[in-house]
């Protein structure tokens, strides 16, 4: 076991029951030209953290942890996509519509890939989810049972968003959830902050959050 | 309304060409194909291929009428992180080891031959397909937010095996809401005996997980829908 030095108090790491889940670093959502910004997103904010998420990756694979990358898509006759959420918004750009990397959101398009640094290795589990959260009609659930994972350490985008609800159906599930503060970022400085502190609430009511050093440093111990 | 037993369906003859779908559960080659899972396992196979020539025929109706129609496979992601260790033991145990090589390629394994819906009843891109990873085809997959987005409430069912993965599904099913229908025909065992208690077991208690027809009466009534 290692001890990760976190808010609100240390976590212990069980690193063969841990995996990391690395939510949504799809073009779609971090490069130009996709559903991010046809919201109106600035981009960048989000690219800023991916050496960050690089490093930990690697370190995750080196120490051979089960590695876990999402993708928010959806079925090209978008079957299991909402109403409401091809609605919300009012957008002239919706979830389904021709953009300069492909559909947006539409599995099998440029724009739904996993971006270049961090695409999956084989052997690597990719979870394709229709909603926010990785585990509602999905098969994550599954395959952590399967594989005996009792741990999470979560990063990825949107902090707020598909990272938060995924942290929360993880820890109703009994998970313990550990975030990577700078492995993760939102369109808004100011929401990404306010979910840390939610996280870290009343004695970590949704989980843990830490530095990417602090792990390092917990690691090396 | 559809002619069935116990009782005429749906039970409150709201049925519509937009409200009901059809499913096709498992007509995989490892379920009813030769050299396939249930092959290997010494099944007779006249059991399983029985309701092939029924679904096409119905495909073809069906699929002139338009509705919505959903294919599902049983399968494993080729690593076997979503396969529990019990169901690789026992398969095991009776000399057909999942992931195990086989005449059609790894048993049932996404991907692989024997893995594929067969060729008579092969899915139309335009139709809807589910890979599951257990017998019911809810579990682990998105078909209930499908069936919701597409405000389908009758399910019309078929597909193999009739005791397994079908009842799974329609039991399921039947617990969510949905209002289900088996087609007697067009559903298979690799057990007469179990086939049979199956289909007694849905209209007991006044049809506890819905009703059971035969394909000819329900092409008949949807017949009398589209006009």
């Amino acid at each position: 076991m290692k001890i990760i030095q976190a808010r609100p108090y240390d976590f212990q790491l069980q690193l063969e029951s841990c995996a990391l889940v690395v939510i949504d670093m799809q073009r779609d959502f971090v490069e130009s030209g996709g559903f991010g910004e046809a919201l109106g997103n600035d981009v960048s904010i989000l690219q800023d953290i991916v050496p960050t998420v690089v490093q930990l990756l690697a370190i995750w694979r080196e120490l051979s942890g089960l590695v876990i990358h999402t993708r928010e898509v959806h079925l090209p006759d978008l079957s299991n996509c909402p109403p409401a959420k091809i609605r919300r918004g009012n957008l002239t750009t919706k979830i389904g519509d021709p953009g300069p990397m492909g559909r947006l959101l539409i599995a099998g398009e440029y724009g739904s890939e996993i971006i270049e640094p961090l695409l999956p290795l084989s052997g690597e589990v990719v979870i394709d989810k229709p909603g926010k959260g990785a585990f509602y009609n999905t098969d994550l659930g599954k395959i952590l049972n399967e594989r005996g994972i009792t741990q999470l350490m979560i990063v990825g985008v949107t902090t707020e968003v598909c990272l938060q609800t995924t942290m929360r159906e993880a820890n109703d599930r009994g998970f313990d959830c550990l975030l990577i503060e700078d492995a993760t970022a939102s369109y808004f400085p100011e929401f990404k902050q306010s979910t840390i502190e939610m996280i870290v609430a009343q004695g970590g009511i949704v989980g843990w959050t830490t530095p990417l050093s602090n792990l390092i440093q917990g690691l090396a111990n | 309304m559809i002619q069935s037993v116990p009782y005429s369906w749906p039970f409150d003859g709201n049925l519509t060409l937009q409200n009901t779908a059809l499913i096709v559960i498992d007509m995989q080659t490892d379920f009813c194909g030769y050299g396939g899972y249930v092959d290997k396992m010494g099944y007779d196979l006249s059991l399983t291929r029985a309701p092939i020539e029924p679904i096409k025929n119905l495909l073809k109706e069906v699929r002139e009428l338009g509705l919505f129609v959903i294919h599902t496979r049983e399968g494993h992601r080729p690593d076997l992180t979503d396969l529990p260790a019990n169901k690789v033991w026992r398969s095991k145990n009776i000399g057909a080891g999942i992931g195990d090589p086989g005449p059609c390629g790894k048993i049932l394994i996404r991907g692989e031959p024997g893995w594929e819906i067969i060729p008579e009843l092969a899915p139309l891109a335009s139709e809807c397909l589910i890979d599951k990873p257990g017998k019911g085809s809810f579990y682990a997959t998105d078909l209930d937010m499908i069936l919701r987005t597409k405000g389908i409430r009758n399910l019309i069912l078929t597909g193999i095996t009739t005791d397994v993965c079908v009842h799974t599904t329609m039991r399921d099913a039947n617990d969510r809401g949905y209002e289900c229908l088996l087609l007697e025909d067009c559903t298979g065992a690799t057990d007469y005996g179990n086939y049979l208690a199956s289909l007694k077991m849905i209209q007991m208690q006044g049809g506890v997980f819905g009703a059971v027809a035969n394909s000819l009466q329900l092409i008949e009534g949807l017949k009398t829908l589209s006009i």
